[in-house]
Parts: C-alpha cells; sequence; structure tokens
C-alpha cells in the first residue's frame, strides 16, 4: 500500500499525522484481542479535513478506519488491513445545546462524560451511560449502539440519535435525520448509520437527545443465594410493568473479582442484583423501589439496602463500573480477554443464561463470569483465561461457540451493545446468515471500493482467532 | 534488547485490559492528545518490546520517559495495574540498551560525584544534633532557606531534628532507570540512613524511602499537625496535592487540616486529593521535555485560579517551582492571577503572629 504521506500531511498538518513504527503499534490495537499496525494515523480537526482524506483514501484505495478512544473489545478499530487510523478525538467541540428543544449537536470526538458535565448546568443529561463513558466518544457510541446502565429505561445510543452528519467513502457530506423528535420521511439513513461501526461511513457531527435530570434517584442491591433467584427476579420486575432506572445483575465470579481488588466488601453471595429508580415525585419512586424490592423478596432475595443519598448509592454501586478490568485480578495467572464480552437474551432466559455460561466454562476449562444491564435484556461475559497457553485459545474458541449457540437457540443476539468487529463476527453472521446478503449489498452501494473499515461484520474472517495476530504471545 | 527487567512484569502486563480509563487524568495525553503518549500507550509499547514485536528506538525511549510518574492511571485502573513500575522496568531496560538522555546520565553522574542530583558540591546538610532523624532531600537542600525555615518551624513546635549529611535518596536513580548505579548507591545511602522511622521534608523522598526503603515516614505535615496551636491568618487558599504525598503515601487530610487550623479558608479545585491533577514537574520530565511539564503546570494553575482563590498552597518544592512559574506565564498573558506559596511559608507566618 503507498501512501503519500506528505500528501496527507498537507491535509492536517505536522502536528496530527503519526507514522512512527511505536505510533502505528499503540494504534493497532484497542481493548481487544486483536493486534493490526496502522500505516498511518491522522488527526483531522474539520469535516473538510475528513472528507479531503476520505477522498484521497478512496481514490487511491486505501482503508480508513475511524476511531474514537479505541475502547472497544471486539475489535472494530483495529486497522485489519493496515491503512489510515482516523484519530477523530481532536473533532471534541459541543456545538450547540438547546435546552428548548431538548438536543445538543456535537463533533463525534466527544467524550461522553464531558458532554455530561457540560449538560449538567441546564438540568439535563444524555443518557445511555456505558461504563466506559469517561473515555468513551460520542462517535463510537453512535458507531456500536452502545448502551448502559441506564438503558432500561431510557433506551439505547439509537434512541438518542435525531441525526448526524456523515462523510461517505466519496468524500460526499451528507445530513441525515432532523432536529426533531420524530422524522418519517423515507429510508431512515441515520438509524443505519447507528451501529455500523464506520463501515458505512465517517459521523462527523451528531444531533443527540437529551433527558431531563430526574430529582430523585433511590438504588438498591439485594443479596441472592442462586443465580434462578436473581435471574427470575429481574425478569419479574421487567414483566411487573415497574420501570426501573437501572437493573444490573452480577454473579458470584464478579463479585469475588471486584473484592479482591478494590476491597469493597461485596456481600459474598451467588448473585447480586442492583436497581434502582428516578424521577421528578419522590412517592412515585418510593413506590417503584417498595414494588421492585417486593419483588426481589418474592424470590429470595435478602440483605436489601437502599439509598437515595448520592454518597450511599455510590457506596452499594461502588465496583460495578470497574468490573471489567477489576476482573483481570480474579485469579492470580488468569487475564480477563474480551471474548462473548455481550449478548442478549429474552427476560425469561436470564437465568438460564447466566447458568449455561457458568455450565460452558466449566465444560471448556475457563473461567467465564456473568453480568450486565439485564434489565433491558443485556447479559455479559468475559473469558479469565491464560493467554499466553495455546490450548486455552481452543477451549476459548469452544465456549465462545457454544455460548452463542445457546443465545440463537433461544431467540436472542450475539452483541447488546459492544458491537460485532472481528471477534463476534463468526457468531454474528450465523445469527444473520439469511441478512447476509443484503448487508453487503448496502455495504457495497456505499462503500463500492470497500476503504471504511474493510473486513469486519458481515465481511470478517470467520475464524476470530485467526483473523489478526493475537495480541498475547501464545506459547 | 534484554528485556531482564520488563520480563519480571510479564503477569501485570497481561492484566491491563486496555480499556483506556487511564485517558481519564493522564496528563502527558491531556497536553498531546495522542494515545502513544497515554498510560495505556506506554503499557502497549512496552508490551511489543517485551514480546519482540517492536525494537527499541529512541522515540520509543523518549516516549518511555514522556511521563511524570503521577500515577493517576494507577488510581484509575480498576486492575490495579501498576504502570509506574512498568514503566521503570521498561525504562531500566532501555537505559542498560544504552537509550539513556543525556541529562538524565549527567543526573546519574550527579549523584555519584556529589551525592545530589544537581552535581553541587556546595549543596550540603545542615548537620546538627536532635532526637528524630529528618530526611531533607536534593529538591530541599537546594533551597536552603525553605529548609532552614522548615528546621525552624520543628523547633518552634518542640521537636528536634536530628540533620545526618545525607546523600540524595536514589529515587531519581531508579526512576530513571539507572538499576546498577542506583543498587551501589543504594548501599552507601542505607549506611549513612540506617534509622527506620525519618520525617520527611520532600513528598516524592518521602513517597521513595516509604516505598523503595520500607521504612516509617512521616511526611513533616503531619508532624506540624500534631504540634500546632490554632492560629487564625484569615487567608483563603486552594491546596495543590503532590502525587506521591496523595496517591502513594495517602496524606491528603492532614495539610488540608493543617491549614485550617492555621484559619485558611480551603476552595478545593476539582481534581483534589487522589484525582490531583499533576503539576507535570515529575519522573525526570523537567529535566528532559520542559516544555510538556510547562504545559502540564499550566493546566493545573488554571484549575487553581479557576477556584477563584488569591492562594495555592503546597509542601512539595517540584510542585512549587513548577507552579510558580505557570502562575507567571498565566499572568502575563492576563489569564488569570494566583500566588503559590509553599506550605513552610504560611506556617512560619502563623507560628510568627
Amino acid at each position: 500500500m503507498k501512501i503519500d504521506l506528505g500528501k496527507l500531511k498537507g491535509i492536517v498538518g505536522q502536528d496530527n499525522i503519526k507514522n512512527d513504527i511505536a505510533d502505528l503499534y499503540v494504534y493497532g490495537s484497542d481493548s481487544s484481542v486483536h493486534k493490526a499496525p496502522a500505516s498511518v494515523v491522522l488527526r483531522p480537526t474539520t469535516i473538510e479535513q475528513v472528507q479531503e482524506i476520505v477522498r484521497y483514501a478512496n481514490a487511491e484505495l486505501i482503508p480508513v478506519i475511524a476511531r474514537g478512544s479505541g475502547s472497544g473489545m471486539s475489535g472494530q478499530a483495529v486497522p485489519i488491513d493496515g491503512g489510515i487510523v482516523l484519530d477523530l478525538k481532536k473533532m471534541n467541540r459541543i456545538i450547540e445545546i438547546r435546552p428548548a428543544d431538548m438536543f445538543c449537536k456535537v463533533e463525534p470526538g466527544l467524550v461522553d462524560d464531558d458532554l455530561n458535565r457540560a449538560l449538567k448546568p441546564y438540568g439535563l443529561f444524555y443518557p445511555p451511560a456505558p461504563a466506559s463513558s469517561r473515555v468513551a466518544t460520542i462517535g463510537g457510541e453512535i458507531a456500536n449502539n452502545a448502551s448502559g446502565i441506564r438503558s432500561v429505561k431510557y433506551g439505547a445510543t439509537r434512541d438518542s440519535v435525531l441525526g448526524m452528519k456523515v462523510v461517505l467513502a466519496n468524500g460526499d457530506l451528507i445530513n441525515l435525520g432532523a432536529n426533531t423528535r420524530v422524522e418519517a420521511s423515507g429510508y431512515q439513513l441515520d438509524r443505519l448509520m447507528v451501529g455500523s461501526e464506520g463501515t458505512l461511513g465517517i459521523i462527523v457531527e451528531a444531533t443527540m437527545l437529551l433527558k431531563p435530570l430526574p430529582k430523585f434517584r433511590c438504588f438498591a442491591r439485594a443479596s441472592f443465594n442462586t443465580l434462578k433467584d436473581a435471574g427470575e427476579a429481574i425478569s419479574g420486575i421487567i414483566a411487573s410493568g415497574a420501570l426501573p432506572s437501572m437493573l444490573e445483575l452480577m454473579d458470584n465470579i464478579a463479585i469475588t473479582a471486584i473484592n479482591t481488588t478494590l476491597n469493597i466488601g461485596l456481600p459474598d453471595v451467588e448473585a447480586i442484583v442492583m436497581f434502582e429508580a428516578d424521577g421528578k415525585v419522590k412517592e412515585a419512586v418510593d413506590a417503584e423501589m417498595k414494588f421492585m424490592k417486593e419483588i426481589c423478596e418474592k424470590h429470595n432475595g435478602s440483605d436489601i439496602e437502599m439509598s437515595y443519598d448520592l454518597k450511599e448509592r455510590t457506596k452499594l454501586y461502588a465496583g460495578r463500573k470497574q468490573l471489567f478490568a477489576a476482573l483481570s485480578r480474579y485469579k492470580e495467572g488468569l487475564s480477563c480477554t474480551s471474548l462473548a464480552d455481550d449478548m442478549a437474551v429474552p427476560y425469561s432466559k436470564m437465568a438460564e443464561c447466566a447458568e449455561k455460561i457458568h455450565e460452558i466454562a466449566k465444560r471448556n476449562n475457563v473461567v467465564m463470569t456473568a453480568y450486565g444491564h439485564c434489565g433491558s435484556g443485556c447479559m455479559h461475559t468475559k473469558i479469565l483465561m491464560d493467554p499466553t497457553k495455546k490450548e486455552q485459545w481452543e477451549c476459548a474458541k469452544r465456549a465462545v461457540e457454544e455460548v452463542y449457540e445457546y443465545v440463537r437457540s433461544v431467540g436472542g443476539t450475539t452483541s447488546a451493545e459492544h458491537g460485532i468487529g472481528l471477534s463476534k463476527a463468526p457468531a454474528w453472521k450465523k445469527e444473520k446468515a439469511d441478512s447476509l446478503k443484503t448487508l453487503k449489498a448496502i455495504k457495497k452501494a456505499l462503500d463500492p471500493n470497500n476503504i471504511l473499515n474493510p473486513h469486519k461484520m458481515q465481511d470478517a474472517p470467520d475464524d476470530w482467532v485467526s483473523a489478526t495476530e493475537l495480541r498475547y504471545p501464545v506459547e | 534488547m534484554q528485556t531482564k527487567n520488563l520480563k519480571d512484569w510479564k503477569n501485570e502486563l497481561n492484566i491491563c485490559i486496555r480499556c483506556a480509563y487511564c485517558f481519564e487524568g493522564c496528563p502527558v495525553f491531556k497536553i498531546t492528545g495522542w494515545e502513544t503518549d497515554s498510560a495505556r500507550g506506554k503499557i502497549i509499547l512496552a508490551y511489543g518490546m517485551l514480546i519482540g514485536d517492536i525494537e527499541p528506538s529512541q522515540y520509543i525511549a523518549d516516549k518511555m520517559f514522556q511521563c511524570t510518574y503521577c500515577r493517576d492511571c494507577s488510581e484509575r485502573c480498576s486492575a490495579n495495574v501498576s504502570v509506574v513500575d512498568v514503566l521503570a522496568a521498561a525504562r531500566a531496560d532501555l537505559v542498560e540498551a544504552g537509550f539513556a538522555s543525556d541529562t538524565h546520565k549527567g543526573m546519574a553522574k550527579n549523584v555519584k560525584e556529589t551525592g545530589n542530583i544537581f552535581g553541587d558540591k556546595e549543596i550540603k546538610a545542615p548537620v546538627q544534633q536532635g532526637e528524630i532523624p529528618v530526611y531533607i532531600g536534593c529538591q530541599y537542600l537546594a533551597r536552603p532557606n525553605q529548609t532552614k525555615m522548615y528546621l525552624k518551624i520543628l523547633e518552634k513546635l518542640g521537636v528536634k531534628p536530628l540533620i545526618k549529611d545525607e546523600a540524595c535518596c536514589g529515587y531519581p536513580l531508579y526512576a530513571l532507570g539507572f538499576r546498577n548505579e542506583f543498587e551501589e548507591h543504594k548501599k552507601k545511602f542505607l549506611e549513612t540512613f540506617p534509622e527506620e522511622e525519618i520525617i520527611a521534608l520532600c513528598p516524592t523522598c518521602a513517597a521513595f524511602l516509604h516505598e523503595g526503603y520500607g521504612k516509617k515516614v512521616k511526611h513533616i505535615t503531619q508532624t506540624i499537625l500534631e504540634h500546632i496551636p490554632e492560629k487564625n491568618l484569615g487567608l483563603k487558599a486552594t491546596y495543590h496535592d503532590p502525587c506521591d504525598l496523595s496517591r502513594v503515601m495517602n496524606i491528603t487530610e492532614e495539610p488540608r487540616e493543617l491549614l485550617k487550623k492555621l484559619g485558611i479558608e480551603l476552595v478545593e479545585m476539582p481534581r483534589n486529593r487522589k484525582t490531583s491533577h499533576c503539576c507535570g514537574g515529575g519522573g525526570g520530565i523537567l529535566m528532559s521535555d520542559v516544555n510538556l511539564s510547562d504545559d502540564i503546570a499550566i493546566l493545573r494553575i488554571k484549575q487553581a485560579i479557576e477556584t477563584g482563590a488569591p492562594l495555592l498552597i503546597t509542601p512539595c518544592p517540584t510542585c512549587e517551582q513548577v507552579l510558580k512559574k505557570a502562575a507567571a506565564v498565566v499572568n502575563e498573558k492576563g489569564n488569570g492571577t494566583i500566588q503559590v506559596k509553599n506550605l513552610s511559608d504560611v506556617v512560619w507566618k502563623a507560628l510568627r503572629t
């Protein structure tokens, strides 16, 4: 691949281009198990620069991989074929906040928490709240259709997108959506971009729906002696018509990892369910919490602690946001790998899914945890293993296959919020077998030269283990 | 390159899940914005060298030395990855491979030849008999008036400091990767300073005497707090936590209690205590990349100005030095004014009133 560095330097300027082997190596990985070096890293600061870069890349058939903070877990931002990594973190302005219209316009590199800090004085917030909100960029969240703890009430990123500006593969800039909550005209191209992982266009501006900050928030934590009881409490809460603003599950492996790393003394039980209600009227929040508490108790939930106080709530919730990394300290010699990290199953299958994950892990000689935003049907796991041992990867591969086979068998889906990228692509392609032709046709129509994040999702290799080099040295 | 130091950290490198949470507070990343300059970037480079994916180069060495060792990354890391230990090992391997900068080599030579980082034979501890061993450290020794002030404060409070003909604690050698030189120096240091219980003036020395030598160390702010009577200075100030004091020694409340006891109204910066923003003076970058150090300090001083307090107080001589410089730059550009003082100045003023 021949890249005219002088030309690219001319577009972004000397300070916004890197091509030392060290930079290419760093930008060749994310939070997944994959690695593949970039050919050059560019940091555009304007939409026009993005257009110029993409036009050049399209003419020269050079891959372009958009990147936020590179916190994705499935290899979405790994430049599998090399090419231009477009680091969008410098495009991080809040263009406008319109409280009366309940939306804001932002650049893609803006960090989620920074947006929420800016919104607070207006009494507003941007709700999806992924655990990585401290570093995740809005562009990355849209590209992966991220969600988080509050998605059970406020929806995923797609529910917050009103519109966006997108640079297409030929360099054209298009405006999608509108400044309105509803839009019923034609193909919903803005929705098509959500979750497209940079394969259809580069999001360069986004119009995001905001919500009023609730006046009251009450949080509770309940202990369960079996995963089955915890799972049934979750589906019971959802089926009851209650409207939690958070409904989370953590199994004992997750609890142990948090206690080992953060030493915060979570109850050593088989499962913890965390639930929260929020609103403008305290009596309404009280009623919602009482209702959910009773359902937990009905399913043998015990030691239920509850609080409106921010400090107390933070203490009760402590650990959940740090869980992903904490899992790496579960047991000496095991590392936390982002494999089978994300899925969704129907509510009634939550408990069964968690138990199935443990059963599959045991059968395949790896450790797997079960936790997630179960209120929105989302289940997470991770595979804890010695990543330097070849046989562990064989075990992991089998475990991943079995997990997603189960997920498909109950009508679930491969990704709830983390995206497909490389490592979940084989399972996703099986799930979407009858749509693959259509998906490829859409990609071909919008990106005929296949320059935008090529060989991801439906075009990813069938074997994730060999899709790229693994980032660990495997013996 | 031989990775004899890095290989001890292989497990730690596997434990990092590369979540990028360390981006949030990394002072170097905040300035440059390049992922290679973040803690995760450096961890990836260290791992790459360890497993033979990338060959060491001057560029990589420069990146590895472009860190203030503020430990904000480790504080935010849910897996408790000890980034500075990994970096120290990487630096040691790079130094052995011949990638030490001339400035850092000069500093190592200074310590060997004169016992202090400045290479100044005139810098001597004011040796005196006393009851409690007090370790002053190179930075304070180079500021004799401030050292005198601290010693007078102790005496006024009834503490009798024992001052020895001390040498550098050796932390700069360790942190900058001069492992052989450090081991040699360590023996000499322990010969002159075998005491197990020490009061330290400099936060960085305090942290290293505690972490590196396993000594029982009190920072001088703790000692002063124990003895000082209540005063009423009637000042308003913000307090800057030195990284080594807050994140390594876990000493965040005592300096605040002390300042309140002196009648100082404290206004906190949003980033305080364990999440305090680094001043930019640590990890050797003051020697090797002064522009980067200045930029970080300016970021911090702007945070201090935003509190509306007219005064910033810190007990660290390096923080004081770089923040004073930053305050002057910001002031000159018309972007606000704040005075920077060492904690000793306000304590001494209180004791004289």
